[in-house]
């Protein structure tokens, strides 16, 4: 679904990402760990296409997973993307040279679905079905919630030839993600973020990912501020939208607890803006205990 | 008209006003035709209408109701462009309500300019208790030139929207309220259109307890020069002002605010505020803003800020990585942003059409040619 070629990124003029390679399947959930500045956020950015955030060398490329077959019964198993599933991921000792179709073809994923992520705006890529949960959600004064997704998911649907949603509809839409997330209906109704505590926020991210309903989802740092329970539901809550065989997460986090609720299939090190270490689930159990020090040094 | 006195640029009231086109309009002929579809408002109750063509009261196309048309002449030699309205306006509109009475439903004036000067002079006398909501909506390319005269009664209460859509032209907009014990004035403006245009208001809190504010949008682009000037003055106590303007400014177009606020030395327990605030939407559009208080009295509360500015970055970003386009973006962000000056319009249905002339000042903005986009 997403690969991401030996990608190098500057902010101001300073090198942050130094040469990031690695592929993300349909039905896959990534996790990305790191000391603090290691590049994860801008790694985040970057794929969202956050201006001020400048691509120095590399590729990313999205493949869109193809539309459900005839939508007969498919189980689970006809939803996968076309060709033979994945289990290889590239890291950062076997780089790809930026611009080379080769490691395409080796992933073989190379059927000329494949989008330039990086030629798009932010807005062209939200389209295509990536979402980004932000570490800090932006307060808007004098936008509602509903007014603002409202707009972002028909606009979505507009770029797609879909048909717009209806007010009701939409209303409807909200109100059943809302109280899935247990966040009040009325705060839908109110300005973005405004006067929203650290734990409603990330929430309300989850809310909004509910409502687009993305196909790859970045997650940075959603855990990050929310007490126990409100982490279990956020948990759930990326498990119950985004767990399926032709969706995909990149989940970005600092902590083990999430990764607890929300099982990833990968866990990669990122660390001095490259990754330097990947495995399964029990790399973030070894991390948990043993901390970066060894393998950020 | 042959001569027109101007005032000058040097006086300060008028440094940021452009006058410049006026003497041509003034020379200039109407065209006359007056557009099939005209702005009106459409509200639960429609109450009384008005039709102005090139400032003369147009019959056929109004419902009068019990809205008076006359010549309105006894107007104080305070501000030239004012005291021209007053000199060449023929037959203004006349709201007269006695003691407790009420407008029946939104008194809607529809003034359409052709070409040339049209000038107006208005007056709106409400006495004790009396209560009106009037929508004053300007469109055509001429030069409308209007004074309007407002006495409010003890408590009684008055709603001004000033909807300035015009295609070009320009727009000169005089009021001089005087508000009684009690009475609550409010007057809110809304330009979008004109090349150039001027809305003052010098008010009076003449009466205890009183309230009045003056305030609202001004939206520019290309090279328009809007302006928002406000004298408020209170003489008695225990009044209450506010002065919300929002300006927004894009291209080479320039907003400018002017605001005062006097506390005479009796206006004891004054409570003022003025927020003057602008948003640029291209560095190359330029925003005043000039708050000034001069209080005479020691027990007030006396706030005002001005704030000039550019839509939030991240904001922006947030908005943007959900899938709205750039364009939506930025008018959902300068729709918020003019919501402050906007939302006190208590007329639901008024308040609806005013969101409406700021989404068409959105969407003809896809119009204007993509060197606006591509300007550095």
């Amino acid at each position: 679904m997403l690969k991401i070629d030996n990608l190098h990124a500057s902010v101001d003029g300073k090198p942050i990402l130094k040469g990031i390679s690695l592929a993300i399947n349909a039905g896959e959930i990534h996790a990305i760990m790191g000391p603090n500045g290691s590049g994860k956020s801008t790694l985040s950015y970057v794929l969202a296409g956050r201006p001020g955030y400048e691509v120095t060398g590399g590729s990313v490329t999205f493949f869109p997973p193809l539309p459900l077959a005839g939508g007969a019964g498919g189980g689970p198993e006809t939803a996968s993307e076309a060709g033979p599933p994945l289990t290889q991921f590239q890291v950062n000792d076997a780089p790809h040279r930026s611009g080379q179709a080769g490691g395409l073809t080796d992933l073989k994923l190379a059927s000329g679905r494949g989008i330039d992520l990086l030629a798009l705006e932010p807005h062209e890529r939200a389209a295509l079905g990536i979402f980004l949960g932000f570490q800090y959600p932006v307060e808007i004064p004098g936008v509602s919630n509903v007014q603002f997704l409202r707009t972002a998911l028909n606009a979505q649907r507009r770029a797609r030839g879909e048909d717009e949603l209806s007010a009701g509809d939409f209303l409807r839409l909200a109100r059943q993600q809302a109280d899935a997330l247990g966040l009040d209906m009325e705060m839908m109704k109110r300005a973005v973020n405004v006067g929203f505590s650290g734990g409603e926020k990330k929430r309300n991210e989850m809310v909004q990912m509910g409502i687009i309903d993305p196909t790859l989802a970045i997650l940075d740092e959603t855990d990050s501020g929310l007490d126990i329970d409100a982490l279990r539901v956020v948990g759930e809550g990326i498990n119950r939208i985004m767990r399926k065989p032709d969706k995909a997460v990149l989940l970005i986090t600092h902590y083990q607890r999430l990764l607890d609720l929300v099982r990833p299939d990968f866990v990669h090190v990122l660390a001095g803006g490259r990754i330097v270490r990947s495995g399964g689930p029990e790399l973030a159990l070894e991390l948990e205990r043993e901390g970066y020090g060894e393998l950020a040094a | 008209m042959s001569l027109l006195e101007l005032p000058s640029n040097r006086a300060e009231e008028w440094r940021w006003s452009d006058l410049s086109a006026l003497p041509a309009y003034a020379e200039a002929a109407p065209t006359g035709v007056v557009p099939a579809d005209l702005p009106w408002i459409d509200c639960e109750i429609s109450g009384p209408r008005l039709l102005f063509v090139d400032g003369e009261f147009d019959a056929a196309g109004s419902d009068p109701r019990g809205v008076k048309v006359s010549p309105v002449r006894d107007r104080p030699g305070t501000q030239p462009l004012a005291d021209l309205a007053g000199a060449e306006a023929r037959a203004g509109y006349v709201i007269a309500l006695g003691a407790n009475g009420a407008a029946s439903g939104l008194v809607q004036i529809v003034h359409v300019s052709t070409g040339g000067a049209a000038h107006l002079s208005n007056r709106i006398m409400l006495q004790a208790n009396a209560q009106a909501s009037v929508v004053e909506t300007h469109v055509g390319t001429g030069w409308s030139n209007l004074t309007t005269a407002v006495e409010l009664g003890d408590s009684a209460r008055l709603m001004r929207v000033i909807r300035v859509l015009k295609d070009g032209g320009a727009h000169t907009d005089f009021a001089m309220a005087s508000v009684g014990a009690g009475a609550s004035y409010a007057g809110v403006a809304l330009v979008t259109g004109a090349d150039s245009a001027r809305i003052e208001h010098d008010i009076l809190i003449s009466g205890a307890g009183a309230y009045a504010e003056a305030g609202g949008a001004l939206l520019a682009r290309g090279t328009q020069k809007l302006e928002g000037v406000t004298v408020l003055r209170h003489a008695t106590p225990l009044g209450t002002s506010r002065q919300p303007w929002r300006s927004v400014a894009d291209d080479r177009a320039t907003c400018s605010v002017m605001a005062q606020v006097k506390v005479d030395r009796h206006a004891q327990k004054t409570d003022a505020e003025q927020s003057l605030k602008g948003l640029l939407l291209d560095r190359g559009a330029q925003i005043n803003a000039k708050p000034e208080l001069e209080i005479f009295a020691d027990d007030v509360k006396c706030a005002h800020g001005a704030t000039v500015g550019e839509l939030d970055r991240n904001a922006l970003f947030y908005l943007e990585s959900r899938g709205v386009t750039p364009e939506e973006a930025k008018a959902l962000l300068t729709r918020a942003f003019v919501a402050d000056a906007l939302d006190r319009i208590g007329e639901e249905a008024v308040r609806s059409a005013c969101y409406a002339d700021v989404d068409a000042w959105f969407s003809t903005s896809s119009l204007v040619p993509s060197e606006v986009e591509g300007r550095p």
